[in-house]
């Protein structure tokens, strides 16, 4: 009871700085408060980031899959929260355990509160943890788009949110092997993108192009989305939540450093949005809309990893690099007639990988102790260590989250099936998952037009 | 034309009696040009196509107005030029091209009922359209087409549609400007063509600032050439990896050409004259005009290629060259004329923008 008092009188003192003198709180207790108050933001706007992804991965698909697309991810973020609470935080961060996976507060029954030694509460430690499981989650999702069944969405949750995803956070962020070698992966780069675009491909692999997607001879149609306003306000929120994806990952409020983080971030989107635009053109002759905003995200994407590692002009080239690499990786991808809807592949894959080594080349040795992980990179150092270590990680991972996947999802292929049948695909899975179509109106219009 | 077959195809062009008649032979004729296609220089064979066409459409014209007596309509009242706009007016069709035509007959005189005559052209047009069409010519999808009321006037009515048009200016009778630009008599009374030519080009002159309207328009099509001097090429769908010749190589070129054209007062139509035309000037240099000219027949060349995917019954042109047909060789000469084009275009536009100071 009086730790609430003080707590609150914390947070006032805020508001109300005369206040602080009334009650007196410790130094540490307001550090306490101020930090945990940052993460619980932090973790809000991350929250955010789900209505981006609910409007990128609707707006990038067909109309009468947009109610489906739209109200899965909200589900599955349901889902994900329960198992992730019951078993997935205490394989990341358990306390028992080894260097592979975690064992303990399983049904994570947190205190109630925490005191003036603590940095935060657990509490908002967990729902921001949370929230990048979620993310993750999502972005995989972009491989499922358009042709999975629903109820391959609610298997693969448990999977994913109980094993794959914590292992990967405990081998990186939880003290696991990868973190005692010192990789670097800020606010996951690696962890939550690539993990979750490597998810995509596993899908994508096993389910197979929608229909209409590749012609007889093998040339690519473009399968355009319904709604290029809802993919551009995609980013825009997205952009807003990774200031806490990123920032928020400091932990604490202390010196200021998250804003040197959110600083780097601003920088990398920005350059990734630019030069993305212009590869466009210079190799199309037209400026392309949908590449122009799958650079802003490669630029977020890839200056997750490096934010708190990089100086300024490091954070521009590293966006910039992400810009281009996302333009040509959709290129990629889809003349090996991988069928990437939202281009989770490219967007968070290949600018996931890139931003983890991009550590390896431009971190530097004063940001790495700051943080407290690693060594600097090829460039300040001369060294090539920190480099090798990215690589590994992003090797490790890479290979684990992929068998990890292709088990899994191939099992249910197998067993229950992963897609949906080609009437339901053509006819939309909002009317053969749900029974009603996101745009009733349109689609019956449609419907109209096809019968006469 | 020395082939003694299209000859004597030519022959039967000029006594067939209707357009059945005239289908079958532009079917033989195209047949027999397809099959001399290799041997054949571009030029020749363009030149040879187009007095396919230009004899198959006069001896059309000629049908639908015996068309028009059977139907008890009489003869054309006053003389009367049928132009052809587009490609047609450029003598630039190829295997398979449509209408884009415009009727002109002469004032009639004070002692004639100007509505009777001008209802006998209306009809006849539609007559002359739909024969055009039997014969395997489609209509413009642009409604630019002597069916269309619009298209179809008397000189006086003409002339005073053309200085409305240059007072309005903006895009889309700056359109129709252009259009007129590649106006070529196919048959009929020659004075009368080169009569309302004498008062586009004298109102073009009095109109200085309607050359900007010109630019914007001549200059809409870009060329399909990159910053790093690759091919831009089609992204998706069945053709995707092909090069649209059609609108990212020929149509930025001969839209350039014409502009320059207007600017120089030349009346030639078809772009390899107007080059020439424009060097004898001395508006192009030598070398120049060699190198817009060869731009220009590479351009023509690999256009008639787009064009052999025909469908059953109509002429089909998609104007676009696949991927699989552009060999190394090739795509190197067709960068070099990309280039040109480019070059071109930037030409014009500081020219025209160049003279308006």
């Amino acid at each position: 009871m009086v730790k609430k008092v003080l707590l609150t009188l914390g947070a006032l003192s805020l508001i109300f700085p005369a206040m602080a003198f009334a009650g007196a709180p410790s130094a540490g207790m307001l550090n306490m408060g101020l930090n945990t108050l940052w993460i619980l933001l932090a973790g809000v706007l991350v929250l955010l980031m789900q209505g981006g992804f609910i409007l990128l991965e609707t707006g990038s698909t067909r109309m009468k899959n947009a109610g489906h697309v739209a109200g899965k991810t909200i589900f599955t973020m349901g889902l994900a929260s329960l198992i992730y609470w019951a078993v997935g935080y205490g394989v990341a961060f358990g306390p028992n355990g080894n260097d592979f996976f975690g064992l303990g507060n399983f049904f994570f029954n947190p205190p109630i509160a925490a005191g003036e030694t603590d940095g935060y509460a657990t509490t908002a430690f967990f729902i921001f943890q949370l929230m990048f499981v979620t993310i993750s989650l999502s972005i995989a999702w972009g491989g499922f788009a358009e042709r999975a069944k629903l109820s391959s969405y609610l298997i693969f949750t448990i999977f994913f949110a109980s094993v794959i995803y914590p292992v990967v956070a405990r081998w990186i962020w939880g003290g696991g092997w990868l973190a005692q070698d010192g990789a670097q992966d800020y606010a996951g780069s690696t962890v939550v993108h690539l993990t979750g675009a490597l998810v995509a491909f596993a899908a994508t692999v096993l389910l197979k192009p929608r229909i209409g997607k590749y012609n007889k001879d093998g040339s690519a149609n473009e399968i355009l989305g319904h709604n290029q306003v809802f993919t551009a306000l995609s980013v825009l929120l997205l952009w807003v939540g990774w200031f806490g994806f990123n920032a928020g990952s400091a932990l604490s409020v202390g010196d200021g450093f998250f804003a040197y983080v959110a600083f780097n971030t601003q920088l990398g989107a920005a350059a990734g949005a630019v030069s993305a635009l212009l590869i466009s053109w210079a190799v199309m002759g037209k400026t392309d809309i949908t590449t122009m905003l799958n650079g802003a995200l490669a630029g977020l994407v890839a200056i997750t990893a490096s934010s708190a590692f990089v100086e300024p002009w490091a954070a521009v080239v590293i966006g910039f690099l992400a810009g281009i690499l996302v333009f040509y990786s959709v290129k990629f991808f889809e003349k090996m007639k991988v069928d990437d809807p939202i281009y989770a592949l490219s967007v968070h894959g290949a600018a996931g990988v890139w931003g983890t080594l991009a550590n390896g080349f431009f971190a530097t040795e004063e940001l790495a102790a700051k943080v407290g992980v690693g060594q600097g990179g090829l460039f300040d150092t001369g060294s090539w260590y920190q480099l090798w270590v990215q690589f590994e990680s992003v090797v490790v991972v890479g290979a684990f989250v992929l068998a990890a996947s292709f088990l899994i999802l191939g099992v249910m292929k197998m067993i229950m099936g992963f897609r949906v049948t080609e009437e339901q695909e053509i006819i939309g899975l909002d009317l053969s998952e749900h029974g009603n179509y996101g745009y009733p109106e349109q689609m019956k219009k449609a419907q109209q037009k096809l019968n006469a | 034309m020395n082939d003694p077959v299209m000859a004597q195809l030519y022959g039967l062009v000029g006594t067939a009696g209707n357009a059945e008649a005239l289908r079958s032979l532009r079917d033989q004729i195209q047949q027999r040009m397809q099959s001399l296609l290799p041997s054949a220089s571009v030029e020749q064979f363009n030149n040879d196509l187009n007095g396919m066409h230009d004899a198959l459409i006069a001896r059309g014209i000629y049908v639908a107005e015996q068309e028009m007596a059977r139907m008890g309509m009489g003869s054309p009242p006053v003389p009367y030029a049928y132009l052809l706009f587009g490609s047609g007016g450029r003598r630039e069709q190829t295997l398979a091209s449509d209408q884009d035509s415009g009727m002109l007959y002469d004032n009639p005189p004070a002692s004639m009922d100007g509505g009777a005559v001008k209802q006998y052209f209306y009809s006849f047009s539609q007559v002359i359209v739909k024969t055009l069409q039997q014969i395997g010519y489609p209509p413009c999808e642009g409604n630019v087409i002597s069916s269309n009321p619009d298209w179809c006037d008397s000189l006086q009515g003409w002339m005073d549609k053309l200085d409305r048009w240059f007072e309005i200016a903006h895009w889309e009778v700056v359109r129709y400007l252009l259009i007129i630009a590649d106006g070529r008599m196919v048959c009929g009374d020659r004075s009368l063509a080169d009569r309302l030519k004498e008062h586009y080009f004298r109102d073009t002159l009095d109109h200085p600032v309607i050359v900007r309207r010109m630019l914007e328009n001549t200059l809409r099509y870009k060329v399909l050439i990159g910053v790093f001097g690759q091919l831009i090429t089609e992204r998706y769908g069945p053709q995707s990896g092909s090069l649209d010749i059609k609108y990212g190589a020929y149509i930025p070129l001969i839209n350039s050409i014409r502009l320059m054209a207007i600017q120089g007062g030349i009346r030639a139509t078809s772009t390899l004259e107007r080059i020439r035309a424009l060097r004898d000037a001395g508006k192009l240099s030598e070398q120049d005009s060699a190198e817009y000219a060869s731009a220009f027949r590479l351009f023509l060349r690999l256009r008639l290629y787009t064009s052999e995917a025909t469908d059953e019954g109509t002429y089909g042109s998609s104007g676009k060259l696949a991927g699989s047909r552009l060999t190394k060789q090739l795509a190197c000469e067709l960068k070099r004329g990309l280039r040109t084009g480019k070059k071109l275009q930037r030409r014009v536009y500081r020219q025209t923008l160049g003279k308006l100071k």
